[in-house]
């Protein structure tokens, strides 16, 4: 999924960095689409353009996203289970 | 300011086999702080889409794990597809079966059943989660709005936004 916009990105990357630091970009297919201050604005005009489908909104950013999901990563979600049932009672 | 306040009751099963009430103290221990969700489409994405006439699929209802390990948020990716929701990005995550698998990034809207608590994800990470009986992972990114507070002495939680 999204393999021509990632490479675009990674081909536009360090030029991007000097013209547009810390900007939201709209890739779609090879195109450049638009340029935004936050990421609301790009999904807006994104959605706008194209409804549904599929595009790449990333940073213009030298480092990558820093992602930890230690639950995940080391298969931590309900590691010791015990078959318990249960249900939530909430009050607002 | 809505605030959430939970506690949880459990059952478990003795050695024999007949079910016991479990204490609110074990049922947080064992399932963590949990809450209903719906899943939806992103609001800035709704909004343009009700724009132009397209309507809008029926959000899917769900169990949230709130995750303060998390860095970022994440939904079951199942959900995301029938939710047909845009792919915005694609990350590397390790996971506990792959050391360095690509998930899609999609935006997404969370909110709390019975309460008006709605989380606007920008890039939640698809995931597969359902089959832990779990359908979000709501991490620090959504965090960050919000207050939290974990009594495990009572076996409660409350969190407000």
């Amino acid at each position: 999924m999204l393999e021509k916009e990632l490479a675009f990105y990674e081909k536009n990357l360090s030029n991007w960095l000097r013209e547009y630091p810390g900007k939201f970009v709209i890739i779609k297919d090879e195109e450049l689409v638009g340029v935004f201050d936050t990421n609301e604005q790009a999904l807006s005009a994104a959605a706008s353009r194209f409804g549904l489908d599929s595009y790449l909104i990333r940073r213009i950013q030298k480092k990558s996203e820093d992602i930890k999901l230690p639950a995940l990563t080391l298969g931590l979600l309900y590691a010791n289970p015990t078959h318990a049932t249960y249900s939530t009672r909430t009050n607002a | 300011m809505p605030i959430l306040h939970t506690q949880l009751t459990a059952q478990g099963q003795t050695p024999d086999g007949s079910a016991i009430h479990l204490p609110s103290t074990i049922a947080l221990i064992q399932r963590g702080p949990i809450v209903q969700v719906t899943i939806g489409v992103e609001q800035n994405i709704a909004q343009q889409l009700l724009l132009q006439g397209i309507p809008l699929p029926q959000p899917v209802p769900g169990i949230a794990l709130i995750d303060t390990g998390a860095t970022s948020t994440c939904i079951d990716e199942a959900i995301a597809q029938k939710l047909k929701l845009p792919v915005v990005d694609v990350v590397s995550i390790a996971s506990a079966s792959h050391a360095d698998s690509k998930q899609n990034v999609y935006p997404a809207l969370i909110e709390v059943v019975g309460i008006a608590i709605k989380f606007n994800a920008l890039r939640a990470i698809g995931v597969p989660l359902a089959n832990q009986g779990i359908h979000v992972l709501i991490g620090r990114d959504l965090l960050q709005i919000c207050t939290l507070f974990y009594n495990g002495m009572i076996g409660s939680f409350t969190l407000s936004i």
